[in-house]
């Protein structure tokens, strides 16, 4: 009798915490994930930043963390490439893609449409698991033979074709070609729910135009997906075939290791086409979410509605649909039709028209708020200025006759991680500390949470803002070291700068990585609404129940964004600064912001 | 934990009646974005490289000819059943599974007939015509496969009447990939001949 | 050992922290608090710390642009060059003012609107005559720019028209270095493939081809005449590479399969541009700039621009490949 009671209690456990299909574990799983990647990827940047500022030297962490792919302490050049493709890889795709939009996409969408659960909670269970399965062989590749993939997070071909051309590009190239693979199956089930349930599960009253923006975010963010991670698959698949089996999509007239080798007719211009034709909208994948969570916090910690929320909606579509149209601004130099690369061009600087829109609405959003500064409200406006910078340079790379001179130098690699990085960082950090009551019933730690954010922009902006000039002096990106030119031997200042930066910046983390455990096992426990918000997602129960609300799925009646709304007295309409999506309107009140 | 209608059976019926079609849409759109994505790439090598010109196997118009008409009598099965003649339909999806296997023997026989006319998939004697040839019907017939598994499925629970004009949503959806499939081929067809 | 008392440090440091926080905790809740939420006093200071960062941010970025500005790249040694230079400094014209007004409204805003229990923010949510204008100023500044970059873009892409003096020069990638060939008094270079790559003949030049006879294969340094353009075709034999001359304002891959081609004037000798830059090591350089492999970052060659005359009494002196 107590057996069976016992069994049947294992048995509860292994679907509640392990192979639960409830949408609210499974947001706790991708971010726990996701962060332990994003950790890894964190160390490895600082490791290989080590290199970098202190070329050749000896340091006791790079021989306790690499081993045998360091000898005496100082990294080997081609270890140096396998750990920038490993960081890039990690940190685009596991924690950016999946950690930020896996985390967020499944914790939001079914409490702030009002619905039970996702469309499937089998699929969306199995988005989980491949991504885990994924996880488990993107690490294991660092351990084999040769080391892992080493061709740049691009893999362009015919370097990550031919183990003779780079030993990353054995076994770990295999591996993490099957890794992607199933990473991108993960990614295709996630977005499938979340497009599926955001247009059926919406509960009565929640029209599209009363979305909250961050769900707005998480449907393009998907549909982005659906439309571009295929193509990436369809890219790694045709590289699979030449490299396993000998065909010739991306190969032709290759001579190397002293003999000329059979593939013929290829052409390696093709890979980074299909590459870049996800690789583009894969940065908004990263981006868009981070801008909607942005976008709900910035809103709610200033208790004022957001500014234009049809502008925000449009931006994002126009965002995303310019998104798949840009690709080329990444081959400006690859030798393509000149025309194409005016027609590039065109269509990347259109991007900024959008992107400044959404940018003046953040900041019209504070204009003459009540802002509360929580950490979260401060990552998101972290974010505003991370995007304003990063976005800045971006008309520089994107302009074809300037890209010439500064493509593939330092001055992308500060662009791409303060505009996308730090801006995505920023979001999945504020969404963190915002929705983190949510997820866990309990508060994180407000002071932590304040020395976590100054540190962490003013150490970000050190490590990044000054790759701008190193590329401008004309540095490229993916050198072991800078110290073969004598060109660039006055470098090495800037370069010890950025390293000492980044240290303080990845110690720093410790400091989230604390509060983060603390608060989740001892913190305080949250109120229903600790923010005073009008979402749906804060008139659910703050214990997680199966199904979210206990009774009915409460209607809607007005968008979200209802704070500090007055009468014609001059009084709070509801006696509060804000109204929840689940009161009615009065009788004079108009919905929307009208 | 408290549970709610969630473990209701009748409030997952209908959650399932509401998505499941949707969900297949979108998947439906990654698989064509798939394919897209693999003839942009033929059309995009066919302009940079020496492009090889080969001859279409008959046995690829037979095989277009198998899967229309296994569309047709997919399309007839699922009709019966709407009218709720349960012995019409079992026929006309069985049919539909045997049109589909005998699809799968002719895109056999086509790929031997290339072979024979010296048109390989890998190695130095290969082209980049060839092995895109050999690429898209497979992966065609990859995504074929899930389609023959889910007609068994189908198959086995029509053999057993389990489906009738009030519950057919497993057929529905089974038919809607299956139609799917066909349009591919027949897209498919079409672009081989157009680079060949 | 050490491994054990690193372990055991760590976790002590853990504990006391979490005590520290738990008993701060209590300290505030007996003080009748709740304790998540952000206090006047701290919600103060955070709106003080946004224009103490909107200060520091500019700060370093001019304290930046102060200490490396002389680091970055000399005054362009090529033609177009010094169109995109202009243009650049136009889009700096463009987005630096961009980069500190929205910054300064950003934090500004952030500081001045601060939490405060006496006032009511305004319920402000839309103006179609606000966003009119914040989507039609950078249309226009955007079309500006496009323009400008585009006509400079089709001039830099167009090859040197054939009938010109020029001088047309294959270079080849291959892991880790560079090789070169001038066109020889014909004008025109042999055929080339990796198929013929045997032995000496490194660049894989057929040798049956009469074009090649007179090619001239260099190695180590490529010299430049002053002010004749220059049309370069890449090659390469093993994996994509690419072709970058900082000084010059170009760059071009090369890829296995397939040529491509860049073409400039340079404009400044060598010997000048010591001078300009006032190092008497300098030296133009071409370098890597395609993750190609372990040796990626030591993959260069030297560029000598010279004056004409001295150009061709160099040239003169290289062996032809007949002569190999
Ligand atoms: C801890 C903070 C980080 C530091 C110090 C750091 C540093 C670097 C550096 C120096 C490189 C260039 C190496 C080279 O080109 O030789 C690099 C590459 C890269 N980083 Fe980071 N990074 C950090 C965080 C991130 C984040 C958050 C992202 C997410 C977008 C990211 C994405 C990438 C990518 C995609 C590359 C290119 C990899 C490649 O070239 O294949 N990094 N990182
Ligand atoms: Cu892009
Ligand atoms: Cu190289």
């Amino acid at each position: 009798m107590s057996a069976t009671h016992h069994h049947h209690e294992e048995q509860d456990f292994l679907f509640k915490y392990i192979f639960s299909q409830d949408h609210k574990m499974i947001s706790k799983q991708f971010l726990i994930t996701g962060f332990l990647m994003g950790f890894i990827g964190m160390v490895m940047s600082t490791l290989f930043r080590l290199q970098l500022g202190f070329p050749g030297e000896s340091f006791w962490a790079i021989d306790f963390f690499l081993g045998s792919w360091a000898e005496n302490g100082v990294m080997a050049p081609d270890k140096y490439l396998a750990l920038v493709t490993m960081h890039g890889t990690i940190m685009v795709f596991f924690l950016l893609t999946a950690g930020l939009s896996g985390t967020f996409s499944n914790l939001l969408i079914p409490l702030q449409i009002g619905a039970r659960d996702m469309a499937s909670g089998f699929l969306n269970m199995l988005s989980y698991w491949f991504f885990f399965v994924s996880t488990i062989i993107m690490l294991i590749s660092l351990g084999v033979e040769g080391g892992s993939a080493s061709a740049g997070w691009t893999i362009y071909p015919p370097l990550s074709a031919l183990p003779q051309a780079i030993p990353g590009s054995g076994l770990g190239m295999t591996l993490w070609l099957v890794a992607m693979a199933i990473f991108i199956a993960s990614s295709l089930l996630g977005s499938l729910n979340y497009i599926v349930t955001i247009l059926n599960l919406r509960t009565k009253g929640m029209t599209m135009t009363r979305l909250p923006l961050t769900i707005w975010a998480f449907l393009v963010t998907a549909i982005l997906g659906v439309l571009s991670f295929p193509v990436l698959l369809s890219a790694a698949l045709l590289l699979i075939f030449d490299r396993s089996f000998g065909t010739s999509f991306y190969l032709s007239d290759i001579y190397i290791g002293g003999q000329v080798l059979e593939h013929s007719g290829g052409s390696p211009i093709l890979f980074e086409h299909l590459f870049w034709f996800l690789g583009h909208p894969e940065v908004y994948i990263v981006l868009l979410p981070a801008l909607g969570i942005t976008s709900e916090i910035v809103s709610t910690m200033s208790r004022k509605p957001i500014f234009g929320y049809r502008a925000m909606v449009t931006s994002i579509l126009a965002i995303a649909f310019l998104s798949v149209i840009v690709w080329g601004h990444h081959m400006f130099v690859t030798g393509m039709n000149p025309f194409l690369g005016a027609v590039f061009t065109f269509t990347t600087l259109l991007i900024a028209i959008p992107s400044a829109v959404k940018v003046f609405n953040y900041i019209t959003t504070l204009w003459k708020g009540n802002i509360i500064f929580s950490p979260a409200m401060l990552f998101s406006i972290g974010l505003v200025s991370t995007f304003i910078s990063g976005g800045v340079t971006g008309l520089i790379l994107g302009d074809s006759a300037l890209d010439i001179n500064i493509h593939d130098t330092y001055f992308v690699v500060g662009h791409f991680h303060i505009v996308m990085g730090l801006s995505a960082i920023f979001g999945m950090f504020a969404g963190v500390y915002h929705w983190f009551p949510k997820m866990f019933g309990r508060m994180m730690n407000n002071t932590i949470g304040f020395f976590h954010f100054w540190i962490t922009i003013v150490c970000a902006y050190g490590v990044f803002f000054p790759m701008h000039f190193l590329g401008l002096a004309g540095v490229p990106r993916r050198y072991y070291t800078n110290s073969e030119f004598p060109l660039f031997d006055n470098m090495i200042d800037i370069n010890e700068l950025v390293t000492w930066f980044a240290i303080v910046a990845a110690f720093a983390q410790l400091l989230f990585v604390f509060n983060f455990f603390y608060s989740a096992l001892r913190g305080p426990r949250s109120s229903q609404n600790p923010w005073r918000a009008n979402s749906l997602e804060w008139t659910a129960p703050v214990e997680h129940i199966h199904g979210n609300w206990p009774g009915e799925i409460p209607e809607v009646h007005r968008w979200a964004y209802d704070y500090s709304k007055v009468d014609e007295n001059g009084e709070y309409v509801s006696g509060e600064d804000f109204i929840s999506q689940v009161v009615p309107l009065g009788p004079n009140e108009k919905d929307g912001g009208h | 934990m408290t549970s709610i209608a969630l473990e209701n059976n009748d409030y997952k019926k209908e959650i399932k009646q509401k998505t499941a079609k949707p969900l297949l849409w979108i998947g439906l759109m990654s698989i064509v974005m798939f394919f897209a994505g693999l003839t942009s790439a033929v059309i995009v090598s066919k302009g940079t490289a020496v492009w090889e010109t080969i001859q279409i196997p008959s046995a690829f118009a037979i095989s277009t000819v198998f899967i229309l008409l296994s569309s047709l009598t997919f399309y007839l099965g699922e009709r019966s059943l709407k009218s709720n003649q349960l012995a019409k339909a079992k026929l006309f999806i069985l049919a539909t599974l045997l049109l589909g296997l005998l699809f799968t023997v002719t895109q056999y026989l086509a790929w031997t007939d290339l072979y024979k006319n010296g048109v390989v998939w890998a190695g130095s004697e290969s082209s980049a015509a060839g092995s895109y040839f050999y690429a898209l019907t497979a992966l065609h017939l990859l995504h074929l496969l899930g389609g023959l598994i889910s007609l068994l499925v189908v198959n086995f629970k029509s053999i057993k009447e389990k489906y009738n004009a009030e519950n057919l949503l497993g057929v529905q959806l089974s038919s809607t990939y299956w139609h799917f499939l066909t349009a591919l081929w027949v897209y498919l067809y079409l672009f081989l001949i157009f680079i060949a | 050992m050490v491994a054990l008392v690193a372990i055991v440090a760590v976790l002590l440091i853990v504990i006391s922290a979490v005590q520290t926080l738990k008993i701060a905790e209590l300290w505030a809740i007996n003080k009748g608090k709740v304790i998540y939420e952000v206090t006047k006093k701290q919600n103060k200071t955070q709106a003080l710390l946004m224009l103490v960062f909107l200060v520091a941010y500019f700060a370093f970025f001019a304290w930046q642009v102060w200490k490396w500005g002389d680091l970055m790249l000399p005054v362009s040694a090529s033609e177009h060059g010094v169109i995109t230079d202009r243009l650049l400094n136009i889009t700096y014209a463009f987005i630096i003012p961009v980069f500190v007004i929205t910054h300064i409204f950003l934090f500004w805003f952030a500081y001045k609107y601060a939490y405060n229990s006496n006032r009511k923010a305004v319920f402000f949510s839309h103006s179609n005559k606000l966003e009119l204008i914040w989507t039609i100023i950078p249309s226009i500044a955007l079309t500006v720019l496009i323009l400008f970059g585009l006509s400079s873009w089709n001039e830099i892409m167009t090859p040197v028209d054939s009938e010109k003096e020029h001088v047309l020069i294959e270079v080849q990638a291959q892991q880790f270095s560079w090789n070169a060939r001038y066109a020889g008094t014909d004008g025109k270079l042999g055929r080339a493939g990796v198929e013929f790559i045997e032995g000496v003949n490194a660049m894989g030049v057929d040798i049956k081809d009469e074009n090649s006879k007179d090619d001239k294969i260099v190695r180590g340094e490529i010299h430049l005449p002053v002010g004749v353009p220059v049309q370069f075709v890449f090659r390469s034999i093993d994996v994509i590479h690419s072709a970058y001359m900082p000084h010059f304002r170009a760059q071009m891959n090369c890829v296995p399969g397939v040529k491509t081609q860049f073409n400039f004037v340079p404009t400044i000798t060598t010997e000048d541009m010591k001078k300009i830059t006032n190092n008497e090591d300098f030296n133009y350089i071409l370098l890597c700039n395609k993750i190609c492999g372990a040796a990626h970052y030591n993959m260069q060659m030297d560029i000598i621009v010279e004056s004409k005359e001295d150009y061709e009494k160099w040239l003169a002196e290289q062996k032809q490949f007949a002569e190999n």
